[in-house]
């Protein structure tokens, strides 16, 4: 081996990383209301974390991964998926009335979050039964620029008609759907742990408001 | 919030010999970026404008951010221009753009396709490169550089200008000389 060819095998000092910070940003915020609609919890704040099922799915808009194409994916359930592809459905968040498999969802887990999460660590099912959450609509605002900002939100509110108390909810995060081969898959887009555990009365409801905003 | 966009820059002369390099967080991603963002959590549409400056607007379709780019197409994928207008978060196209050719102030677009994603540690990650050749006759000052990605309107499909940057210092490509750019976004949990 030359000594040309050794100088060009060693690695290579990263790049000294310099320049502005980007500004794209989420954040959100959590509010608990009473039965008289009366807000007795609130929490806000940037979101911890997107995870890598979006920046996946992203990459297989991106590079237009066909069917067949070998887009891996893990979903809700802990499969993955080894065909997922492009898709006028990736990302959908937009849920109604009692769905669950997509869009803002509560849990009772604080497991700080992991680039690996694929699903909430405890998600509170739909229903009216013990530990249980009534989920309206996943609803949007639609984007809009105020300066050098555009930002869009999406809210969606869960309701306590259990019969008691729902206490411990620590957790939340967003479901979007994708297609696996032929069929309809659902992955965590984002999770974040919240700062101290709510708890929702009975008649009470929890409100979850992500905001989706970049500043040029 | 821990979600980043790097982009690099590596000027070579006509002999491969690396004679400029540049790498910084990007710029921006622009507002359009997040109007097909939300088309697709939706699945409805918004208005935007695309590259054509037509306000077509985008509603959720599977080619929704195509970025892939075949070789000697300067309408999709990673492109460059000699603009120097500070970046606004409804740009929908470079400021000057450098066309493809090997004209005076054009350059050959190669081929260019994202990466696969990849994770490490509690990074996820994914590199989209173009190579950019100068055969012009002349030197070429690169000064901006963006990502076009094909999208669709309610009628019309087009191209829509989601990431654009000026570079911190000009470019200077010399004739037979190359210029590549590099776009990584990678999100951190």
């Amino acid at each position: 081996m030359t000594k040309q060819t050794e100088r060009k095998q060693q690695p290579r000092k990263a790049p000294k990383k310099v320049g502005r910070l980007l500004k794209p940003q989420l954040s959100y915020k959590v509010e608990v209301t009473d039965k008289d609609g009366r807000v007795i919890a609130r929490e806000e704040g940037p979101s911890r974390s997107y995870v890598r099922q979006w920046n996946e799915l992203f990459h297989v808009q991106a590079a237009w991964v066909y069917l067949g194409g070998g887009g891996t994916v893990k979903d809700t359930s802990g499969s993955t998926c080894t065909d997922a592809r492009v898709s006028s459905v990736t990302f959908k968040s937009n849920a109604g009335i009692g769905e669950t498999n997509y869009g803002l969802r509560v849990g009772k887990d604080s497991t700080p979050v992991s680039i690996n999460d694929y699903a909430l660590g405890n998600p509170i099912a739909e229903g009216t039964g013990i530990d249980q959450l009534e989920h309206q609509l996943t609803y949007f605002t639609g984007p809009s620029v105020v300066g050098s900002t555009l930002s869009f939100t999406m809210q969606r509110s869960m309701v306590n008609h259990s019969g008691s108390t729902i206490s411990g909810i620590q957790e939340i995060g967003n479901y979007m759907m994708f297609s696996c081969g032929m069929y309809t898959r659902f992955a965590l887009g984002f999770r974040d742990v919240l700062g101290s555990p709510f708890s929702i009365p009975d008649g009470g409801a929890i409100t979850v408001t992500y905001t989706l905003k970049v500043t040029a | 919030m821990k979600r980043t966009l790097w982009y690099s820059v590596t000027v070579r002369d006509r002999h491969g010999k690396v004679i400029s390099r540049e790498r910084r967080r990007s710029r921006s991603m622009l507002g359009n970026w997040y109007r097909i963002l939300y088309g697709m959590m939706i699945t409805g549409c918004c208005s935007m404008v695309h590259t054509s400056g037509n306000s077509w607007g985008t509603c959720y379709l599977q080619d929704n951010w195509d970025f892939r780019g075949d070789a000697d197409v300067d309408y999709k994928s990673i492109v460059i221009g000699t603009g120097t207008t500070a970046v606004t978060i409804d740009d929908y196209k470079l400021d000057t753009q450098i066309m493809q050719g090997t004209g005076s102030g054009q350059m050959r677009h190669l081929a260019s396709t994202p990466g696969w994603p990849s994770v490490v540690g509690s990074d996820c990650s994914f590199l989209t490169s173009r190579v950019f050749l100068n055969n012009s006759g002349g030197s070429i000052t690169v000064r901006e550089s963006g990502i076009y990605c094909r999208c669709k309107g309610p009628t019309y499909y087009g191209y829509a200008c989601i990431v654009r940057d000026v570079f911190g210092t000009p470019q200077a490509v010399p004739d037979g000389g190359s210029i590549t750019i590099d776009y990584t976004l990678g999100i951190t949990a």
